[in-house]
């Protein structure tokens, strides 16, 4: 984990796009705490595949639509 | 925000006086035990940090460092402080066995009182605060690596002991009296406790940097 993971993610421009949904209303719906969300949106935690499908269902789209790998490979 | 700093510069001096009482002050205070003074003192400390953390404004500490942060850090202050008084008195286990040893007897209480406090406290932290999620995956991982973290220094520190009492001359551990062996088994587990503290609460400002 630590600063800066290899998984980009949209979470933060897919909140606003859904009526700028808070990031207390997001982490509820997916079962984290806030501070959770915080550190997904600045790209410091790099989430369960779980977490990502919890993410993706909450925010109404397919899993590739709110990450994607920024890695070497 | 002034009154918030105002608040906490108060709290770290009580708690600065608490340490100063357990560690190096006078042995009584007006007639009472100077170290259930410095207990009393440094709880008072711990309650009132919890009440100005909930008392802060949205969008502050208080909400942008989540509840086991908070535990971490006050965790690791109370950790040290009995580490710091455990180390400081060890002294008063080269006596006769407890039974028979009023200081060490003393001393004992106050470590128990210590770890009674922070426990109370602990328990009041993870119980306050706004409804809904208390932990989730991230806290589970970061706990996992303090968890590992205190493991290791656990065993690094007892191995430590144990080459010392091994590979010492025998006319060197005129020290080591059984009271005084059993006490320091305890500052290694408080000290591998303030180890597993320090990662956790590393690992949740790492994320939030």
């Amino acid at each position: 984990m630590g600063n800066g993971t290899p998984v980009g993610n949209m979470i933060r421009r897919l909140r606003f796009e859904r009526g700028e949904m808070t990031q207390q209303a997001l982490a509820d719906a997916c079962g984290v705490t806030r501070q959770t969300v915080i550190a997904l949106e600045a790209g410091r935690y790099a989430p369960s595949l779980e977490l990502a499908f919890r993410i993706a269902h909450a925010l109404g789209v397919r899993i590739e639509d709110v990450f994607q790998w920024k890695g070497d490979a | 925000m002034t009154l918030h700093r105002a608040a906490f510069v108060g709290l770290a001096i009580v708690a600065a006086v608490a340490t100063w009482l357990l560690l190096a002050g006078p042995a009584r205070v007006l007639g009472i035990d100077a170290g259930n003074t410095g207990v009393f003192l440094l709880m008072a400390a711990g309650w009132g940090s919890l009440y100005a953390i909930s008392r802060m404004p949205d969008g502050g500490l208080g909400e942008t460092m989540s509840r086991g942060e908070w535990r971490a850090w006050l965790g690791l202050a109370f950790t040290l402080v009995i580490a710091a008084y455990s180390i400081a008195h060890a002294g008063a286990f080269q006596g006769p066995p407890l039974p028979h040893n009023p200081d060490a007897n003393r001393v004992g209480r106050n470590v128990v009182m210590l770890l009674v406090a922070w426990l109370i406290l602990a328990h009041v932290l993870d119980a306050r605060g706004r409804p809904g999620v208390r932990q989730d995956e991230r806290d589970r991982e970061i706990e996992a690596r303090g968890a590992g973290a205190a493991r290791l220094a656990l065993v690094v520190i007892l191995v430590g002991y144990a080459a010392l009492l091994s590979f010492s001359p025998t006319a060197r551990l005129d020290w080591a009296v059984p009271p005084l062996i059993g006490h320091l088994l305890i500052v290694a587990l408080v000290v591998s406790c303030a180890f597993e503290y320090l990662v956790i609460g590393v690992g949740y400002w790492r994320d939030r940097r």
